[in-house]
């Protein structure tokens, strides 16, 4: 009977701790899908500030969320943008890719104009143009 | 007695002077832009436009199952059929889209029939007695495409007094030349609205 409780405490404390243990990224360097490197990666919002930049006119449209997964060799994103206020908002973006060594793995992007209703979110898919295009930055750029 | 007429013209000649002067520091200036930035100045199919539809399309067509097979298939363009109500050089938007495919490095590409021309007199040149026969190339050692791509792009206009609606939907193919499938195709749409005031 003394046997059969402490068995069960041990299970109980085994499952315990399995809740409570962190649950970490799917492999080191990646996180949502997305290479970080050595970049310090705890929630979305840091995967988005290490990723999102804006260049010339600030816009109030924000990156809420980015997931990376390969398709075939290529790396695949998706971002998704949020327009919260009550204006149609205007806005171009593009990706600029990275190699593995840091450089410019492509030549640069088209800015791509998008609009967004008001209180809206918008999701945005790209593809890297080659397989050496290991990581990426999503550049915003204001149209209003 | 103060010649009043005379005295009003003398006065009149400085500002003419200051008018001219201004006119010619006015003049229209050139500078250098961002050949990759978006460009609004009419509503007529423009260079952001065809960046747009070339990157999407590429960007597409990697994904297609017969180039991420890795086989490096050999393609070659057709025409793009302009089905729009202006003049739209489609040439240029299969030479941009060939050579975004080129730098992936997933595609190769066959001569197409608007170059055969160059490709044939070339050939026949190096056959020619000039050349040194050992290293001239041969006939007959030319590699047939396997797939064909091909497309067209239509446009919806609609305009008021006041409202100029641009719709153009541009499709891409890719068509398996032996077997007459389609491999792959994709579409891209892009709206435009000009309003005055």
């Amino acid at each position: 009977m003394r046997n059969m409780a402490l068995a069960l405490t041990l299970m109980a404390c085994v499952l315990v701790a399995a809740c409570g243990a962190k649950k970490g990224f799917e492999k080191k360097g990646f996180a949502y899908g997305c290479p970080i490197g050595e970049i310090k990666v705890s929630d979305m919002q840091d995967l988005v500030d290490a990723k999102t930049s804006m260049e010339g006119r600030r816009t109030t449209i924000a990156v809420t969320e980015i997931r990376c997964t390969m398709t075939g060799d290529l790396l695949k994103i998706d971002a998704m943008l949020n327009n919260d206020s009550t204006q149609v908002k205007r806005v171009a973006y593009k990706f600029r890719w990275i190699d593995r060594e840091g450089m410019r793995a492509a030549e640069e992007e088209a800015w791509k104009p998008l609009m967004l209703y008001e209180n809206s979110n918008y999701l945005i898919t790209a593809v890297a143009p080659t397989n050496k295009s290991t990581d990426f930055r999503l550049i915003l750029l204001s149209q209003e | 007695m103060i010649d009043l007429s005379r005295t009003r013209r003398l006065a009149t000649l400085p500002l003419i002077a200051a008018a001219l002067l201004l006119g010619a520091c006015a003049k229209p200036q050139t500078r250098y832009g961002d050949e990759r930035g978006v460009e609004t100045v009419t509503n007529q199919f423009g260079s952001t436009d065809l960046q747009m539809i070339a990157e999407s399309m590429t960007r597409s067509m990697l994904q297609a199952p017969v180039i991420v097979s890795g086989n490096l298939p050999i393609v070659t363009v057709q025409e793009v059929k302009n089905k729009t109500s202006e003049y739209i050089d489609t040439r240029a938007i299969t030479d941009s889209i060939r050579a975004e495919l080129q730098k992936s490095g997933s595609v190769r590409f066959a001569v197409d029939a608007v170059a055969m021309q160059q490709q044939v007199e070339e050939l026949e040149r190096q056959q020619s007695e000039l050349y040194e026969k050992t290293e001239a190339v041969e006939k007959g050692r030319m590699l047939g495409a396997q797939y064909r791509m091909e497309g067209n792009i239509v446009s919806i206009v609609k305009q008021t007094k006041d409202v100029k609606d641009v719709y153009y939907k541009f499709n891409l193919q890719l068509w398996n030349i032996r077997n007459g499938l389609l491999e792959w195709s994709d579409e891209k749409e892009i709206r435009k609205t000009t309003s005055k005031g």
